[in-house]
C-alpha cells in the first residue's frame, strides 16, 4: 500500500473539489479485519468501509434504492481470495448485506472448515442472505466474489450471466502468458484497486465527515458480528441480534 | 486557479446531460448560464433541475453573462459553425462535440477562426480520458505485444435518432443530402457520423494516419430512417496496419423522446471493444465493461447497468487546464481532421464500390 502516494491523491482530491476538511490516511494495525487503512481528521482515528464507496456497491444499491429492483427477497454473496483468514472477508460481506440489503443483521448462522465459511443470514426485515467465504485460493490467484441480489421483481448481479469468475477490461495473451486489467478510475489512474478504494472512502469521508461516526459505529457491529458468527460453528446455534 | 466560468449552449446533443455532473462538481468551473436551442430542448434541460439560467438565444445568454469565458457547442453538427463563429468573434474558448463538421471548407474556417482568435478549440473526443483506454495505450507502449499489425473495433450503439431527431437528418447530421449511392434511397448521415471515436483511436494507439478505407452498408435495422445504421469500415494505415471497424446502430432501442431506464432493447446499449494483434501478441479490450447487471423496472429485460462512466471527468478537466495554461488541447481541430477525412473517405467508398484514399 503506497500511503504516501494515496495522500497526495488524496490532497489532489480535496483540492480539485474544494473540500475544506482535511485528514491523512494511516494503517491499520496487523490483525484488524476492516479495511487496510484509517483516516485521521485531527487527530482522531476514523473507521473507512471502502466498499461503501465501490462503484459496483453503489450500482447495485441504486437499482434497489431507485426500485428497478421490487421487493427484495435474498442476496447471494460470494468472495474468495488467497490467504489469510476467512475473518476480513466475513467483515465486508456482512456489512454489504447491511447495506445493499439495507436491514440490520439479524441472525447469522456459520459451517466452516479449514479457511472456508458458509453463513446463512437473516435480516431484520426478513430478507436472507447466503454469503460464501473461502480464503483457501492456491497462491497467486486472483481475489473472486460476487453479489446478487434476487427480488420479486429483477435479479441484479455484479457479475455477467454465464459467467463464473469476474470478467477484466483488458486480456493480455503473450508468450509469458495472460494478464487481465481492469482500470476504473480516471482521476486515480496507476493505483491498484484496494488503494483506489481507500482514497476515495478517505475523500468521502473528508467530503461528508459525519460519517465518521457512523462508519466507526458499524465497525464496531461488524468486530462483534465476525466474532459471533465464528462462534456460531462452534455453539452449534445461530446468533440472534 | 480561478475557476473558468463555463456554458452550455443548445442543448440538443446526446451528450448534453453527461456534462452536468462534471460541470457543477469540479471547483475549476463555475457553471453560469445555457442556452437551448428550441423550447423543446429547454424543457428537456429543465427535467435535469441544475439550478443553472436557461436561454432560449445565445446572443441573450451572452449579453446577461458577458464574464463568460468557455462554452460547450452541445448542438445538432450543422449549427457548429455558426455556433463557434459568436464564440470566437467573443474570445470564448469552445468545447465542441465530436463532429465539429463533415465539409472540408467549413472546418477549414473554423481553424481560421479558432486559429485567428487565439481560443482553446477542444475537441470531445471522450475516450481519450477513458480508464481502460489509457491502460491499452500503455500496454501497447510497452512493447509487450510488438509491433502492431491488426486492429478491429466496434464503436456500436442504439440509435439516438428519436430522442435527438437530428441525428436522422441528413442536412442536420451531415451538413447536407448526399446519396449514400446510385439507387439507393438513404443518405449520409447515421451510425457513421455519430461514431467517430474509433477513427480517432487508432490514429494515436498506431501513430500512424489513414492510408484508405472501404466501406459497406447493410440493409437498415430501421427502414423508416433516412440515414444509415448498418456499416462496416475496413483499410489500411499507412503505417501497414489493416483493420476492421464496425460503427454501427446495430443494438436496437425504445422510441424515448427523453434517453431514460429502459431505452435499451439489447442488454448493452453501447459498446467499444478493440482488439490488437501485435507480432509478439493479442490485447482484447472493453472499454465500458465490466458493468453491474439487472433484468428490473421498467421492461424486466437483462440490462447493462453501466458502472465506469467518467470520460467527462478528464475530458473536462484537460479543457480547464488549457484555458487557463494557455495549452493547445490533444484533440484539436487540427489533429481531428484526419479522422473527419476519413469518415468521408468511408462514405465515398460506399458511393463508389471501391477503396478511398484519404
Amino acid at each position: 500500500m503506497k500511503l504516501k502516494e494515496m495522500n497526495e491523491a488524496l490532497q489532489g482530491l480535496r483540492e480539485k473539489y474544494a473540500v475544506q476538511a482535511d485528514g491523512v490516511l494511516v494503517a491499520c494495525a496487523a490483525g484488524s479485519w476492516g479495511a487496510a487503512a484509517e483516516l485521521e481528521i485531527n487527530g482522531k482515528r476514523c473507521k473507512l468501509l471502502p466498499w461503501r464507496v465501490e462503484r459496483r456497491f453503489i450500482e447495485l444499491k441504486k437499482l434497489v434504492d431507485g426500485k428497478t429492483l421490487e421487493d427484495v427477497s435474498t442476496l447471494r454473496f460470494a468472495s474468495m481470495v488467497s490467504g489469510g483468514g476467512v475473518e476480513k472477508l466475513l467483515y465486508r460481506e456482512l456489512d454489504l448485506c447491511a447495506f445493499l440489503g439495507e436491514a440490520q443483521v439479524r441472525s447469522i448462522f456459520a459451517v466452516m472448515n479449514g479457511a472456508t465459511a458458509n453463513l446463512v443470514v437473516k435480516l431484520a426485515d426478513g430478507k436472507s442472505c447466503s454469503v460464501e467465504c473461502s480464503a483457501a485460493l492456491p497462491a497467486g490467484t486472483l481475489p473472486m466474489d460476487r453479489h446478487e441480489i434476487i427480488a420479486r421483481r429483477g435479479v441484479a448481479c455484479d457479475r455477467t450471466v454465464d459467467t463464473q469468475v469476474p470478467q477484466a477490461s483488458i486480456y493480455e495473451f503473450t508468450a509469458t502468458g495472460e494478464k487481465r486489467f481492469t482500470d476504473t478510475d480516471t482521476e486515480l489512474f496507476g493505483f491498484e484497486t484496494d488503494e483506489i478504494l481507500l482514497i476515495r472512502a478517505a475523500f468521502a469521508m473528508l467530503s461528508n465527515p459525519s460519517i465518521a461516526e457512523e462508519w466507526n459505529a458499524v465497525d464496531a457491529l461488524l468486530a462483534r458480528q465476525v466474532a459471533d458468527a465464528l462462534a456460531t460453528e462452534k455453539n452449534g446455534k445461530p446468533v440472534i441480534y | 486557479m480561478k475557476p473558468v466560468k463555463i456554458a452550455m449552449m443548445a442543448l440538443t446533443h446526446g451528450h448534453t446531460r453527461k456534462y452536468y455532473q462534471t460541470l457543477r462538481e469540479n471547483s475549476k468551473l463555475d457553471w453560469v448560464a445555457s442556452c437551448a436551442a428550441d423550447q423543446r430542448a429547454k424543457e428537456v434541460y429543465e427535467l435535469y433541475d441544475t439550478g443553472v439560467p436557461c436561454y432560449l438565444s445565445a446572443e441573450e445568454m451572452f449579453e446577461k453573462h458577458p464574464d463568460i469565458e468557455a462554452v460547450v457547442i452541445a448542438s445538432a453538427n450543422d449549427q457548429h459553425l455558426k455556433e463557434m463563429r459568436l464564440c470566437a468573434e467573443r474570445g470564448v474558448h469552445i468545447l465542441s462535440m465530436k463532429i465539429p463538421t463533415f465539409d472540408p471548407a467549413e472546418y477549414d474556417e473554423m481553424i481560421q477562426m479558432v486559429d485567428k482568435a487565439g481560443i482553446v478549440c477542444q475537441i470531445e473526443l471522450e475516450m481519450h480520458y477513458n480508464p481502460v483506454v489509457k491502460r491499452l495505450q500503455q500496454l501497447i507502449a510497452s512493447g509487450e505485444i510488438g509491433k502492431i499489425l491488426s486492429v478491429q473495433a466496434t464503436n456500436i450503439t442504439l440509435s439516438p435518432v428519436w430522442a435527438f431527431p437530428w441525428q436522422g437528418s441528413p442536412e442536420a447530421s451531415y451538413g447536407k443530402r448526399v446519396p449514400l449511392r446510385a439507387g439507393d434511397a438513404r443518405f449520409r448521415g447515421g451510425a457513421l457520423c455519430d461514431h467517430p471515436h474509433i477513427f480517432d483511436l487508432i490514429r494515436w494507439l498506431t501513430g500512424s494516419d489513414f492510408d484508405y478505407v472501404y466501406s459497406e452498408v447493410a440493409p437498415n435495422l430501421r427502414p423508416d430512417i433516412e440515414v444509415e445504421d448498418m456499416i462496416l469500415v475496413n483499410g489500411k494505415m499507412k503505417n501497414g496496419v489493416a483493420f476492421l471497424f464496425d460503427p454501427s446502430w446495430s443494438r436496437m432501442e425504445e422510441r424515448l423522446a427523453v434517453p431514460a431506464p429502459g431505452w435499451e432493447v439489447f442488454p448493452k446499449r453501447m459498446e467499444v471493444n478493440v482488439t490488437i494483434t501485435g507480432e509478439k501478441g493479442t490485447i482484447v479490450c472493453d472499454c465500458f465493461g465490466p458493468n453491474v447487471y439487472h433484468n428490473g423496472a421498467p421492461n424486466d429485460r437483462y440490462t447493462v447497468q453501466y458502472t465506469y462512466f467518467d470520460e467527462w471527468i478528464g475530458l473536462i478537466d484537460e479543457f480547464v487546464t488549457c484555458i487557463r495554461e494557455h495549452k493547445t488541447p490533444k484533440i484539436n481541430l487540427k489533429w481531428h481532421r484526419q479522422t473527419i477525412d476519413c469518415m468521408n473517405a468511408c462514405y465515398a467508398s460506399v458511393q463508389s464500390g471501391l477503396p478511398a484514399k484519404v
